[in-house]
């Protein structure tokens, strides 16, 4: 348990911008977010990123309400996942209980959630068309 | 074979004799096989009504109410152990229904509450198992977030401060109103050990302050909480092994980790799967100075697997002395309590086969073991002299040749190894009762005993009293309730 979820922050708090060539626009609203301070990091990644460390984009957006937006431009138009948490204390981790367990808020794509781990690839993942488009996801 | 023909003709299905007395004990699983009548003891693994029960007068049935009997049994036991024809895998794994009794002016009035949690919520609205567990695979496609969203609040309860909290082992505490049994929610005790373990035994000082322990894998967490409910301090500590802990002990001085070789190293559920019985480790005594928690001793007892102890204490050379139900190889492993969840129990299964033991620590070597005749579990003490020195344990006693579980309540002295005993009879069977110190009393004898038996011939509950000073003379008073609710595990006075 402790291994797999401090896998989850990891890979959640990793949100390496790598260049891509292409024009789709993804817009990603955060909403339901509990306490309004602190920031959501948040990565966005491909089939080849998601287990891994890289993101194919990431943000940090500063919470002051309960709900935060950000818009990826330059997106090759396929299948994509979002990891992300609330670093409610601003301390540029999520944290976790001794025994590893997040202590902070956490999310993933079409709200999908893990099961003694992050959510699958194939719960998470979602489209983005050649024309753009929107993605909510809600915390809880 | 006299039992079978018993319990066959105490269930009224006349089909079922000739079966019974031709199949003697083999008859059981046929008899769940009807479908239509469980044997009576059942009752005591039936669901509890998903709306609980309302506050209740119970009817005096025997006895005097002693005066002064004041205050609360709250109780706790997993009380949803079916949903269809898909029975629970393991009794621990059954949603948490805390009951209260409260008593007052010679009246009892029982209530009862499941703890909504995550797990009874999301499985109520299924109408099915979903949630892994202790002995329960659960749905593959359930999400589980932490162990909180499989937290059954089943094992026991505790009052802070007033406020209530049911316990699991895997999990946290969680919340629920003293009063009404409404529930509150999952209670962290800092930001920081959110979702952090924390065991079903806290041990509470006669002043009041609360020690605990939250067990993952060989790692564990020692709790201090004020008697105001804050947390004062935690430290962590590793043990050196994945064993099952389920209770531990506390004298004033020390805090005593047993760390039983019932080792699980994988923890994928459902759990009991991939425990492991190593004997040849033996029975391991972590030793743990409260005010200075890096001092810490090893001892080595010979091996034994334990779910409870009664309490420790220490003498003025170090010595130190704790009491325990003991038994030589783990109970409640692969098959959980099925048979008498299924009802499917015959009295080969068995019930109690533990030892009731003094744990003997010396300031250095190995402990020794006092073992006494008596078969028992579920070892209270006077909560006055909770890790100061003292003589008295109570203990459920006498496996029923009839059903599972105890029929007798036994106080035993270590000062003059006198059992005192009150056997209810095969009728009765016998849970967990609680020493209640009687106002202006100041010794252990000057207790009454407050605790649960199940009626299975009326089919009703009662709430029985003693006089701790003899309990052999037989109960002070009983209540009845006009009905049933399954059996439980543990219980707080408050």
């Amino acid at each position: 348990m402790k291994r797999t979820m401090t896998l989850i922050a990891a890979a959640a708090a990793t949100a390496l911008l790598a260049p891509v060539a292409s024009a789709s626009e993804l817009t990603l609203n955060v909403e339901g977010i509990e306490k309004a301070q602190g920031t959501i990091t948040l990565g966005l990644f491909d089939e080849a990123t998601y287990n891994g460390d890289g993101a194919v984009k990431g943000a940090n957006l500063k919470v002051e309400g309960d709900a935060v937006t950000v818009t990826f431009d330059g997106l090759e138009p396929g299948e994509y996942a979002v990891r992300l948490y609330h670093d409610v204390n601003d301390d540029g981790e999520m944290n976790t209980n001794p025994f590893g367990m997040p202590t902070e808020p956490y999310a993933f794509s079409n709200d999908a959630k893990g099961r003694f781990g992050p959510a699958k690839w194939e719960a998470a993942k979602f489209t983005v068309a050649a024309e753009g488009g929107t993605h909510t996801i809600t915390m809880n | 074979m006299d039992f079978s023909r018993r319990s066959f003709l105490g269930t009224g299905i006349g089909a079922g004799i000739a079966t019974g007395a031709l199949s003697g004990v083999g008859m059981a699983p046929a008899f769940a096989d009807l479908g239509t009548k469980m044997p009576d003891w059942h009752l005591g693994y039936q669901n509890a009504p998903p709306a609980g029960f309302d506050p209740s007068p119970m009817k005096l049935v025997f006895g005097k109410v002693p005066a002064g009997l004041k205050g609360s049994l709250y109780r706790n036991g997993p009380a949803q152990m079916q949903y269809g024809d898909t029975f629970a895998s393991h009794w621990f794994d059954g949603d948490g229904f805390i009951h209260r009794i409260a008593i007052e002016d010679g009246q009892a009035v029982h209530t009862g509450r499941f703890a909504q949690t995550t797990k009874h919520r999301d499985e109520q609205a299924a109408q099915k198992f979903l949630v892994p567990g202790f002995g329960t695979e659960g749905d593959p496609t359930y999400p589980m977030m932490g162990p909180d969203d499989a937290n059954a609040a089943n094992t026991s309860v505790i009052v802070i401060d007033g406020k209530l909290y049911a316990l699991w082992e895997g999990g946290s505490a969680y919340e629920l109103d003293a009063d009404t049994l409404d529930s509150v929610g999952v209670k962290s005790w800092s930001d920081d050990l959110s979702g952090m373990p924390f065991l079903a035994h806290p041990k509470t000082e006669p002043d009041g302050r609360v020690w605990n322990l939250g067990v993952g894998g060989s790692n564990v967490v020692i709790y201090r909480i004020s008697a105001k409910g804050v947390l004062e301090d935690y430290t962590l500590v590793n043990i050196g092994a994945s064993a099952y802990i389920h209770d531990w002990a506390m004298t004033d001085r020390h805090l005593i980790i047993m760390v039983q070789p019932w080792i699980n190293e994988k923890m994928i559920p459902p759990f009991i799967d991939s425990f492991e019985w190593r004997p040849q480790d033996g029975l391991k005594l972590l030793i743990i100075d409260k005010n200075d928690t890096s001092k810490r001793r090893w001892a080595q007892a010979p091996a034994r697997a334990f779910y409870h102890t009664g309490a420790a204490w220490e003498e003025s050379d170090g010595t130190i002395r704790l009491d325990a139900a003991l038994y030589a190889e783990p109970i409640l492993g692969q098959d959980g309590g099925g048979p008498e969840i299924r009802g499917e129990w015959t009295p080969e299964y068995g019930s109690f086969n533990s030892v009731f033991t003094q744990i003997v620590i010396p300031t250095s070597g190995d402990a020794k073991l006092i073992e006494t005749d008596l078969d028992g579990d579920f070892p209270q003490v006077d909560p006055r002299f909770h890790g100061k020195p003292r003589k008295l344990t109570a203990l459920v006693t006498g496996a029923s040749s009839v059903s599972p579980g105890a029929t007798s309540l036994t106080v035993y002295n270590w000062e003059t190894d006198h059992a005192d005993r009150f056997n209810f009879g095969d009728t009765r069977m016998v849970e967990e009762f609680l020493f209640v110190p009687k106002p202006g009393g100041t010794t252990e004898e000057e207790s009454w005993l407050v605790g649960p038996v199940l009626n299975i011939k009326s089919g009703k509950r009662e709430i029985v009293v003693f006089d701790a000073a003899g309990v052999s003379d037989g109960p002070l008073c009983i209540w009845q309730a006009d009905y049933s609710w399954p059996l439980g595990f543990h219980g707080t006075w408050a």
